[in-house]
């Protein structure tokens, strides 16, 4: 690797490359999954990749590969020049010089993960196990999964800069479904982290065949106006759908609402919106960005005044403020955009029952389907497929299903009444509690 | 890319300690990419994506194993890994002589991706924005993107089929931003073809796709809000055939099948769809986004017929599930890349022509929604409940089209759908989708005549 990386950048300089930086990711991973007590996939794999990016004629071309020939020099270095040659984008380009310290972040354990594949199999059976022991209405599971990782990401560049960190994830998650005389339903769940410990087959079993049994005899409600409550993984979904709208990129391209809006109020006062990659609750935690920048926590929207767009070096130079440390890379080969790293609406002190006791009457929202196509990011609108359940009076009445919820997300931040106490992160960076949000339009029968 | 004897050497470590059946999948590929924003050519993008992929059966189920390493001795290390895995199980298979099936090439490029200078892609680029531009000042953003891939395959197995392939993709997709300053609404356009340069010379104008959506983006601006509730639904043709790939296709791979979880397990011979209903799923339609010489698995591809006057009379199955159902495969294995295993996935599918007239479907259904256009959506094979959104939506009153609507999705269950359809038009179009599933994103075709769906659940806010 020393080699290779010697013989780009001696490439690049040859070619008149400016500045230059290699991205290099290696990923060592595993993963299982169960259905009816068979392995039905087994996959394990060792793989690597480096995007190269550098700066000619002060533009910023990329390129990128998996092969580390001497075929790859030539096409990644023709690739960085070809393209800074035709890119038109005027904006100041940057690669960082390495300065400010990194924050020290325990993120991988010390040892190499010294569980058999025939161990985590076995956890990956029980978990299967666990939701049959459940409920008798538990006719099925499928795609009980397992998977672990180590994620190995190294920048260097001409400045020299040369930074890694290493991260573990272990991930376990299972889908179940339940049968009754009249109804079919399916439940999902699963968690994530860093450490082996989280792999809890009875837990996770259980709770994925509780929410499968939980939705058998839903059916529709009349369409109308409800009162809503989103369930804490919900409303994280909708805000990952949506926390697009945060991005600086975003809104120097006219694809934000929330541009030139800093000071303002733009969410109800009992939201607060924070973006903290030091968070080990997160799964998108770092101690640097995909710029190399150190990280820090921001907050976004204080008691519902919007503070500060999330940026990297080039939308930090363009709107003359500082980096938030959110550069960020799609995969190794991606160029450099902006994303947030754990992001969260910041807890309150009720709990999510306490929130349907003060609703009243309405509809709990547990789950929302069709992200990528029922809501979209630059207009705020959505309606989506949804479940949860009807409530009165504070209590839960009967499952409800085949409906959608419409509404749009920068009126959803100014119209939530109340935020809950039970903040999750699931499966990723983007977490929420559950919050009341007021009244909204449901279709049904 | 790799020598027979080298293969033999691998499969056999693969199969060192017991297993039914090796594979070895290697892709070369190399991608291209531009991005045009806020008027100017944003990103040029090249990649190669490079790596192998060994399986090895072990009953019904297989063990995976990949790398980025593909020389001979990567690739044994890899095999090894696989093999290690097997260990627990024994039944010893050898493998068999190679041979290389003779079969034409059904998908001619004329102008290689890799032969045309990125220049020249930028002005597809260019004439896009311009032409997106021109429809309204209310167009406040155009983001056009131009993908292309030449992807090389070598696929050999413990059987002897020792095949390669070449798979050519070129793209372009507008998303065009229109805003009052206080409201943004989107629309997209995104045609696409197995094809290389060529595409904008015989077959899509890029300046008449940027068009299509900006105008669509403009209507929705000035739109109201969708009612809500259960009412009839006219979908036009083209990416229409969405309906049809979520509810109904999704459930019909054997994913989903093979392990008891679709809707439709059990139901072959049966009536699934009313009998207005026939659908297809065809790999073979020259040089469509969909289509394939060969399936990842070294199988040709062929034209399935999934429903045919609304009886049940296919599966798409790949190999190792076809061992579980019992039942041969289609060429339908597909993979995103060396990273997956293959398994059943949709190619170009549609709804064929049926015998109803444009006119009299809309003119006889009362009041309802036109969806003109659609969006994107997603299905839960196990229950059938699916979604997906309306792009360009209008009040149909009294059997006329009215005003424009905005927001609305549609959500049900597929077998219900299937049988609610009462109309099926003549003119079948396709679009260009790329489909999410279990072997990663694929290129896929929708299609689809104009259909009416007599009663299904609109999604709106009003």
């Amino acid at each position: 690797m020393e080699h290779f990386l010697n013989q780009l950048f001696e490439a690049a300089k040859a070619a008149e490359i400016e500045a230059c930086e290699a991205y290099i990711v290696e990923r060592d991973s595993f993963g299982a999954m169960i259905a009816e007590g068979e392995v039905t996939e087994y996959k394990s794999n060792q793989t690597h990749g480096l995007g190269f990016r550098g700066i000619k004629n002060g533009r910023m071309g990329y390129s990128a590969t998996e092969a580390f020939d001497e075929a790859s020099i030539d096409q990644l270095v023709r690739g960085v020049c070809e393209s800074a040659e035709l890119c038109e984008d005027e904006d100041m380009e940057f690669l960082y010089d390495g300065a400010g310290e990194v924050p020290q972040m325990k993120l991988c354990i010390d040892e190499d993960d010294n569980i058999p594949a025939s161990e985590k199999i076995e956890l990956a059976k029980q978990l299967e196990n666990c939701m049959k022991a459940y409920d008798s209405r538990i006719v099925k599971t499928n795609r009980n999964s397992i998977r672990t990782g180590r994620y190995r990401v190294r920048i260097v560049n001409s400045y020299g800069m040369d930074r890694t960190f290493t991260e573990d994830s272990y991930i376990m998650f299972g889908m179940a479904m339940a049968k009754d005389e009249t109804s079919v339903s399916t439940g999902f769940y699963g968690v994530a982290g860093r450490t082996p410990d989280i792999l809890q087959p009875e837990k996770i079993g259980t709770e994925t065949a509780r929410r499968a049994v939980s939705m058998l005899g839903a059916r529709q409600v009349p369409s109308g106006q409800y009162r809503v409550v989103f369930e804490n993984e919900a409303m994280a979904d909708l805000l990952q759908t949506f926390c697009g709208i945060f991005s600086a990129e975003n809104a120097q391209k006219g694809l934000s609402l929330l541009k030139g809006r800093q000071g303002e109020a733009v969410a109800c006062a009992a939201v607060s919106i924070i973006d903290d990659p030091l968070l080990l609750d997160g799964l998108e935690c770092r101690p640097f960005d995909a710029e190399g920048v150190p990280s820090c926590a921001h907050t976004v929207i204080e008691d519902g005044v919007f503070k500060t767009f999330l940026h990297n070096l080039k939308t930090a130079y363009k709107d003359g403020v500082q980096t938030t440390g959110n550069a960020s890379k799609a995969g190794y080969a991606s160029a450099v955009h902006v994303a947030p790293s754990n992001l969260y609406i910041k807890p309150a002190q009720k709990t999510a029952d306490e929130l349907l006791g003060i609703a009243g009457n309405g509809i709990l929202i547990t789950e929302v389907s069709g992200l990528h196509a029922g809501a979209n990011p630059v207009s705020g609108d959505f309606s989506l497929l949804s479940k949860g359940f009807a409530f009165e009076n504070g209590k839960i009445v009967h499952a409800v299903e085949q409906i959608t919820v419409a509404g749009n997300f920068y009126d959803l931040l100014m119209n939530i009444r109340e935020v809950g106490n039970d903040l999750v992160f699931p499966l990723g960076g983007i977490g929420s509690p559950s919050v009341f949000a007021g009244e909204m339009a449901i279709s049904g029968s | 890319m790799l020598s027979q004897q080298a293969a033999a050497e691998v499969l056999n470590a693969a199969l060192a300690s017991g297993g039914e059946f090796a594979e070895i999948f290697l892709e070369d590929r190399r991608d291209n990419a531009l991005v045009l924003q806020d008027n100017r050519i944003e990103t040029v993008h090249s990649g190669r994506i490079h790596g192998a992929g060994i399986r090895v059966y072990v009953g019904l189920n297989a063990v995976y194993t990949y790398t980025n390493a593909t020389d001979r001795d990567g690739l044994l290390r890899c095999a090894r890994q696989a093999a290690a895995a097997v260990q627990e199980y024994r039944s010893l298979a050898g493998i068999k002589p190679f041979y290389v099936p003779q079969r034409e090439n059904i998908h001619h490029i004329k102008l290689l991706p890799s032969a045309v200078a990125a220049r020249k892609k930028a002005e597809v680029l260019r004439m896009a924005n311009a032409a997106a531009r021109d429809v309204s000042a209310e167009i406040a953003q155009v983001i056009c993107s131009y993908k292309d891939s030449e992807q090389d395959v070598l696929i050999c197995n413990s059987d002897g089929l020792f095949t390669t392939d070449r798979r050519v993709y070129t793209r372009l997709a507008c998303q065009v931003v229109a805003s009052s300053g206080m409201e943004n609404q989107t629309a997209t356009e995104s045609p696409g073809a197995m094809m290389g340069y060529e595409l904008f010379e015989t077959h899509v104008d890029p300046e008449a796709s940027a068009r299509s959506a900006a105008e669509t983006a403009i209507r929705m601006l000035h739109a109201s809000q969708c009612p809500s509730g259960i009412m009839p639904v006219v979908i036009d043709n083209g990416f229409g055939g969405v309906i049809f790939h979520e509810a109904c296709g999704h459930s019909l791979e054997a994913t989903s099948v093979a392990f008891g979880m679709s809707e439709f397990c059990g139901k072959l011979g049966q009536q699934i769809a009313a009998p207005c209903v026939t659908a297809i799923d065809d790999g073979t339609l020259a040089n469509e986004w969909g289509s394939e010489n060969i399936d990842d698995e070294g199988t040709p591809t062929n034209k399935l017929v999934l429903i045919e006057n609304g009886v049940l009379k296919n599966y798409m199955i790949d190999r190792l599930n076809g061992k579980r159902m019992g039942m041969a495969p289609t060429g339908s294995a597909r993979r995103q890349s060396y990273a997956f295993a293959p398994t059943s996935r949709m190619r170009n599918t549609y709804i064929a022509p049926g015998n109803d007239a444009d006119d009299e479907i809309i003119s006889s259904m009362g009041d309802g929604l036109y969806a003109a256009k659609m969006g994107g959506g997603s299905v839960n094979p196990a229950t059938g409940e699916f979604n997906f959104a309306v792009q360009e939506g209008y009040l149909v009153k009294d059997g006329k089209i009215a005003e424009p609507v905005r927001g609305a999705s549609l959500i049900g269950k597929g077998a219900d759908i299937l049988m609610k359809i009462d109309r099926v038009g003549r003119n079948m179009k396709m679009a260009q989708g790329m489909c999410g599933s279990l072997s990663g994103s694929v290129p896929t075709n929708v299609g689809q005549p104009m259909i009416r769906v007599s009663g299904i659940t609109v999604g709106g806010r009003a």
